[in-house]
């Protein structure tokens, strides 16, 4: 089965062009613009998404607290920081939140591939070891 | 040392040599002006003592001549005294032992000569009416004022009488007044000290040293003279400040005065005065170098202490203005990377959308294609850009990390690249790629790395060339920047470090890149040194402590 990747970003240009691109190379994508968005997509499909790609700095819901969410929500969903928003900060509480990965935009689309398959490994791994 | 501290230095002199001086100098006055007081109590008792002394032999010499007159009167009669040749004898055998008669007479109660012996022709005088007579027929024993007499020369006479009746007689001798003013001056004392006799009128009867002729008046009235012998201190009519000892005789009315100055003898006050000065003298100079040495070190202190303080606080203002340019590049990075990543996007899904029909339905999809590339490659590249700048925006923040020193040379290099290129001069690296990872600041080592390479950049002309080496050695990590430029002059090696010291134009540099890449190594417990050859280049070594990871 493909894996399904769920997209938050405010910027639609970058929204639209990554979710083509991720599905053009076989992934399932769905992308969403805001936090909110993002948990209401996640509470109507919890079973959809395998990794979110997350943005941080958005408009209503922040990025962080979208995290917090999502893995309270659905805590078997790896989410991956992506964002312009280099801070040591918000990398350190990212991971505490529990992000898989934290990137800095821009960034190729077969780096982000590569995490995306690495943090459904480590799931997978996880899930194993259950 | 800059005029403020020179100034604070004169100040801080002045005033403790006035603090330790001052004292000093008060104590000498008041030990001379004591001395010199003391020395003048002395004077004042060995003038009292002088006085009576003299007194006393004044008035021996007058008893002793009025004895001898009075035994002769009192054992001769008046015939064998009156007998031709009788008088010249007598005159001969009184003035044997020291000769003060001058002249000796026998008068008659009607004040004629009945016999006379002496240098004068006064055999026919009659002294009936003259004072001294008066007084001796009077008073039987009388010694005169000084007058000039009949023989029209200053003297003074003794006058006894012989009470023979029915016809009394009068023995009178002229006392040689030379004798007599030697005696008086037996009193005088130094090169100014005078010694003479003032009658109760106040007329000399002895010839003063100074300023005055027998029978002249003195310049003062006896009645300032009390009865006994009294030292006063007075003024002379020139203005000098004399001591003057005033005695009276018992046997006449006469004053015998003694001057002295004061500052005479001056010998024992002047050898004090000597020692004084000299004492002071190395007193003042040993407090005075003493004063001078420790406020000069004082001040040297305070102006090492000045420098770094304001060095440390030119330091964190820099380091405050380096976050604050953080902090903007950040924000720019911000802003600039998401519609850098959309950018990227759109560019990649234009080329993801590239496929082989259309790529033959024009002929210009071969361009478009590798424009879009193009486009992703600029992408990349400002990448690159807006991740050094977070980058320099993190390491702003004071840090203890792990580090490849290799990694934060070649940041810093990638910063001046630009500029090389443009100027045409070669950067050469000879990293060591065994380096071991240290901890340290990254971000204070690539200030430090920078300032080092833009230093470097500004000494080499276009051309140039500047070789960046790294090293493991025994317990440090050493970085070598090497440049070919102008070198240092050997006279500025001393303040290169120093805060402020620049040989760039002003405005161009602040003077405190090194001081400030000094200060940082020394708290990162390594070092910056240099060497450097006038004309040939410099290489500045940066050493880093190798500490465990």
């Amino acid at each position: 089965m493909a894996l399904r990747v769920l997209v938050v970003d405010d910027e639609e240009d970058f929204l639209r062009s990554i979710v083509m691109r991720i599905e053009l190379r076989g992934y399932e994508a769905h992308g969403v613009t805001s936090g909110d968005e993002a948990l209401q997509y996640l509470r109507a499909n919890p079973q959809s998404v395998d990794v979110v790609l997350l943005d941080i700095k958005m408009p209503g819901m922040g990025g962080l607290e979208t995290l917090r969410e999502i893995k309270s929500c659905c805590p078997s969903i790896e989410v991956i920081v992506v964002t312009g928003h280099a801070s040591q900060e918000f990398s350190r509480r990212g991971r505490e939140l529990g992000a898989f990965d934290y990137l800095i935009k821009p960034i190729r689309l077969e780096v982000i591939l590569e995490r995306i398959e690495a943090a459904h490994r480590h799931h997978r791994g996880a899930d194993a070891d259950e | 040392m800059e005029a403020r501290y020179e100034q604070l230095f004169r100040r801080m002199a002045l005033t403790g040599l006035a603090v330790a001086l001052i004292p000093l100098y008060l104590v000498g006055v008041a030990i001379y002006v004591y001395f010199a007081s003391t020395q003048e109590q002395n004077q004042r008792a060995q003038l009292q003592n002088l006085a009576v002394s003299r007194t006393s032999a004044v008035q021996l010499f007058l008893d002793e001549r009025i004895g001898m007159l009075e035994a002769l009167a009192e054992t001769a009669d008046v015939g064998t005294l009156t007998r031709p040749g009788e008088l010249a004898k007598i005159l001969e055998i009184l003035n044997r032992r020291q000769h003060s008669f001058v002249d000796l007479g026998i008068i008659d109660a009607a004040g004629d000569h009945l016999a006379y012996h002496g240098p004068y022709a006064l055999e026919d005088r009659n002294y009936g009416s003259e004072p001294w007579f008066e007084e001796a027929m009077l008073r039987g024993v009388h010694v005169s004022d000084v007058f000039l007499g009949f023989r029209r020369v200053p003297h003074f006479v003794i006058a006894v009488r012989r009470d023979d009746r029915p016809n009394p007689w009068v023995l009178r001798a002229t006392i040689d007044s030379e004798v007599f003013t030697r005696l008086v001056r037996s009193g005088q004392v130094g090169l100014t000290g005078d010694a003479y006799i003032v009658n109760r009128q106040g007329l000399y009867q002895t010839p003063p040293r100074f300023g005055g002729e027998i029978l002249g008046a003195a310049p003062f009235g006896t009645s300032i003279a009390p009865p006994g012998v009294n030292v006063v201190s007075r003024r002379t009519t020139d203005g000098r400040r004399i001591l003057t000892a005033f005695a009276w005789l018992t046997t006449k009315d006469w004053l015998l005065v003694i001057d002295r100055d004061p500052t005479e003898p001056a010998a024992p006050l002047r050898e004090a005065r000597r020692i004084e000065l000299a004492a002071l003298l190395i007193a003042s100079l040993l407090v005075g170098g003493a004063v001078v040495f420790h406020t000069r070190q004082l001040v040297a202190r305070l102006a090492d202490e000045d420098r770094s303080r304001v060095a440390a606080e030119a330091q964190l203002a820099h380091s405050a203005r380096l976050v604050s340019l953080g902090r903007m590049a950040a924000g720019v990075a911000h802003e600039i990377n998401n519609p850098l990543a959309a950018i990227g996007e759109l560019a990649g899904l234009m080329e993801d959308l590239i496929d082989d029909q259309f790529l033959a339905s024009s002929q210009h999809a071969k361009l478009f294609q590798e424009n879009v590339r193009k486009i992703q490659q600029h992408v990349d590249r400002t990448r690159g850009i807006t991740h050094r700048m977070l980058g320099f925006a993190r390491r702003m923040e004071p840090h203890q990390d792990t580090v490849n020193v290799n990694d934060i040379v070649n940041e810093a290099l990638s910063f001046i690249e630009r500029e090389a290129s443009f100027r045409q001069v070669e950067l050469i690296r000879q990293l060591d790629a065994d380096l071991p990872m240290i901890k340290s600041d990254r971000a204070q080592l690539q200030q430090v790395f920078l300032n080092l390479l833009n230093n470097a950049l500004d000494a080499v002309a276009e051309g140039g060339r500047i070789m960046v080496t790294s090293r493991a050695v025994a317990e440090s990590v050493m970085v070598m920047v090497e440049d070919n430029g102008s070198g240092i002059p050997e006279e500025l090696h001393d303040r290169i470090f120093d805060p402020f010291f620049t040989t760039k134009a002003p405005g161009e540099g602040s003077g405190l890149g090194l001081s400030i890449c000094h200060t940082i190594m020394k708290g990162l417990g390594g070092s910056l040194s240099f060497d450097s050859a006038p004309g040939e280049g410099t290489v500045f070594r940066v050493r880093l402590p190798r500490t465990p990871v």
